[in-house]
């Protein structure tokens, strides 16, 4: 089989396959068949995850060392994934930190679209290594306002709504001169 | 080190629960939809012949995979909906591990006239004998309730 | 001893929102047009490696064995390999081995993605990806992972959203001559992009790739036995992959280095010394059009921070010094995940082979390189084609 270069010819040569709108599934003009599965986990948290969701309780938030590599860590975990070593040591870092990055979304999780725009972004932790902190959403600053850099402080819930969980932050607001 | 620290706190969390929702839409394919269309206006199935081996595909396909050729639209043939059961079992317990008011029986059904088979729910006046061998025909919905899925074939009753 | 080894056929099926074939029908149909392309039958091919990304999305657990068959896998040795959104690359890069290793003579690779089959949307497949005990509690949404990742590659190198809407409007312009395509625009503006429904800042709907259905295929034969087939073979010159730290939130995203590192290795094996000048196309993976430019800075193919210069010089256009996703890409030709191999290694073998037709790079390319990304902001593949 030679292939020779044909100018004329676009590869792929022809293009298959049917294209289905979603009219047709309205209309029924296709068949097809629905399943909705039921399936619910049990995720095991680890002792790392486990002390983590902890402090959060407490209104702390863990980090963790990795001496070999001199790393300090948030969120923690048993081991350090670079250095392939054993964490050793549980450190409390406060509970401010720097915008990393963030987004203003209109999009909801299911990407229903929402006319309040919820902030959510990367807060790099202070205390901990560079550019090393969790997601989470901001509050108490506007679109116009949030940037990169910008310096910010976990809001609590009240100590009697905590149940050990991400959010028992509600969120985290911008640290102003004298807080 | 937190790899062998131990977890003594009997009230530590532990596991963190959650369920992976998502709903799905499956269109049956060019050659199911062609099947289910047929099967609601007709009683009896359709089946494909590869055009090189000649094997008869039930459910039909739009290809043989063994011979990797489309099979065209005139290898498409009518087959009665009756068979053989070639094998069968019966289910006392759900899928959640609950006794069953009533046992189910389903068998894997050689369908006459094709080198194929589909699983059915097999009744039989004897449900205690051995149904293997035993000459069964679909049962379909009543056309008007038929919606072009395979729930349109009801049961598979002994003939 | 190492086999050189050569492509020698590709095919794909058009992409769409959702198609009325089945998995298998799909990959039935793409198999049979690269098979059809290099003039082979299934009892001259050894063995099939099957890509296809997450079961989620189709919807059927352990799609790999319910694909088979439509890949010509029946009877024969067949492997399925997945690394999410990497997939389109790894699948040939496991064909490559295959043929490498000298166990196969000829290789065949189907790559399969049905999106539509989840509902209401496959966003509400990709909530599963997340750590389900950090940040499923905060409902995320895909699109702010690559709205974040975004924002940081903007904000560190100072880089404008018109630049970045550049690369959009270049890909759906690019996939006008690509017959499979689902986005493909003559006419689309910057302007167009920049006003189109803003999702999750600075993420707008014409800077993302659709979620699609599709297949693509690729033969790859060894040195052993290519004259059969072909005088002309277009070879592979070099695989790599490298995957980063599931924590993503402990790594600063302006930079791909692990897309730099899996480059690197590519390049080595390849012979590739200074990939700026002696790699003449490059196909990156571009489900957000920032991501093109991240990938062409990952892939050395340009400094950090250059690639938005580059753009807006048009640098990267079809006819430009270094042209950048020819195939137009996914932003125009679509995004079936693992069957984006039909833009990222389909579209360098019909390039170099001279059978792009009226989307062939003028100047007579003699070195591509393709890749594709997944996972959370982690997983890269690279593949170096040459003639």
């Amino acid at each position: 089989m030679e292939q020779k270069k044909d100018e004329k010819v676009t590869y792929p040569k022809y293009a298959p396959g049917t294209h289905v709108s979603t009219s047709d599934i309205y209309q029924k003009n296709i068949t097809y068949s629905w399943w909705e599965p039921e399936v619910q986990y049990a995720w095991s948290l680890g002792p790392a995850y486990s002390r983590f969701l902890e402090g959060l309780k407490e209104g702390k938030i863990l980090g963790i060392h990795c001496h070999k590599c001199k790393r300090v860590i948030v969120p923690p975990r048993s081991f350090c994934e670079y250095c392939y070593g054993p964490t050793d040591g549980w450190i409390e870092l406060p509970d401010t930190g720097i915008i990393e990055t963030y987004s203003v979304s209109y999009l909801d999780p299911d990407a229903n679209r929402i006319e309040e725009p919820i902030l959510i972004g990367v807060i790099d932790i202070d205390g901990a290594d560079e550019h090393h902190g969790f997601m989470h959403y901001f509050g108490e600053m506007s679109k116009d306002e949030i940037k990169i850099g910008m310096k910010v402080k976990a809001v609590w819930k009240p100590e009697d709504e905590r149940e050990g969980s991400i959010t028992d932050i509600k969120y985290f607001k911008p640290l102003r001169g004298g807080e | 080190m937190t790899f062998t620290e131990k977890q003594t706190d009997p009230t530590a969390p532990t596991h963190w629960r959650g369920n992976m929702q998502a709903d799905y839409l499956y269109p049956n394919g060019v050659a199911g939809d062609k099947f289910f269309k047929h099967l609601k206006n007709n009683d009896n199935f359709l089946a494909t012949v590869c055009p090189d081996c000649e094997k008869i595909f039930f459910p039909p396909r739009l290809y043989c995979e063994d011979c990797f050729v489309e099979i065209p639209g005139e290898n498409w043939i009518e087959v009665p909906a009756t068979g053989t059961v070639r094998l069968f079992t019966t289910a006392t317990i759900n899928a959640h591990g609950k006794k069953m008011e009533t046992s189910k029986t389903i068998g894997l059904i050689d369908i006459d006239k094709t080198d194929g088979a589909m699983l059915g729910i097999i009744k039989s006046s004897e449900m205690d004998k051995d149904l293997l061998g035993l000459k069964v025909k679909a049962i379909l919905r009543p056309r008007e309730q038929r919606e072009g899925t395979i729930k349109d074939i009801l049961y598979f009753e002994e003939i | 001893m190492k086999k050189d080894v050569a492509v020698i056929g590709g095919g794909m099926t058009i992409f769409r929102r959702r198609l009325k074939e089945t998995g298998k029908e799909l990959s039935f149909l793409a198999a049979k047009m690269a098979m059809e392309d290099a003039g082979i039958q299934k009892d001259d091919i050894d063995m099939i490696v099957m890509g296809t990304a997450p079961d989620a999305f189709d919807g059927i657990h352990m799609k790999g064995e319910n694909l088979l068959d439509g890949a010509a896998g029946a009877g024969k040795p067949y492997v399925r390999v997945f690394n999410g959104g990497g997939t389109g690359v790894f699948a040939p890069i496991a064909g490559w081995w295959h043929v490498a290793s000298g166990v196969a003579d000829v290789c065949l690779v189907v790559a399969e993605e049905k999106m539509g089959s989840c509902y209401p949307h496959p966003q509400t497949a990709f909530q599963h990806i997340w750590d389900p005990v950090l940040d499923r509690p905060l409902h995320p949404n895909l699109v702010w992972l690559f709205a974040m990742e975004m924002n940081r590659y903007m904000t560190v190198h100072g880089i404008k959203k018109e630049d970045i809407a550049r690369v959009a409007v270049k890909n759906k312009r690019n996939a006008v001559g690509h017959p499979c395509a689902q986005l493909a625009d003559p006419n689309i503006t910057v302007d167009d992009v920049l006003n189109s429904e803003m999702m999750a800042w600075p993420v707008q709907r014409l800077d993302i790739s659709p979620p699609s259905d599709g297949a693509a295929a690729l033969l790859f034969c060894s040195e052993d036995v290519v004259r059969q087939y072909t005088d002309d073979p277009v070879w592979v010159g070099g695989v790599g992959w490298n995957i980063d730290s599931t924590m993503w939130t402990n790594r600063d995203l302006y930079f791909p280095r692990y897309v730099a590192h899996a480059a690197k290795m590519a390049y080595k094996m390849a012979g590739i010394v200074n990939p700026r000048k002696e790699i003449d196309f490059a196909e990156p993976y571009d489900p957000f059009d920032y991501k093109e430019l991240h990938h062409m800075e990952g892939l050395l193919l340009c400094d950090k921070g250059e690639a938005p210069i580059l753009t807006r010089e048009g640098v990267t256009q079809r006819d430009g010094d270094m042209p950048i996703c020819p195939s137009g890409g996914l932003l125009g030709v679509g995004n079936p995940i693992a069957a984006t191999m039909g833009q990222k290694v389909c579209e360098l073998y019909w390039q170099l082979a001279g059978k792009a037709g009226k989307r062939q790079i003028p100047t007579n390319p003699r070195v591509g390189v393709g890749q594709a990304w997944g996972d959370i902001m982690q997983m890269a593949t690279v593949m170096v084609l040459k003639r």
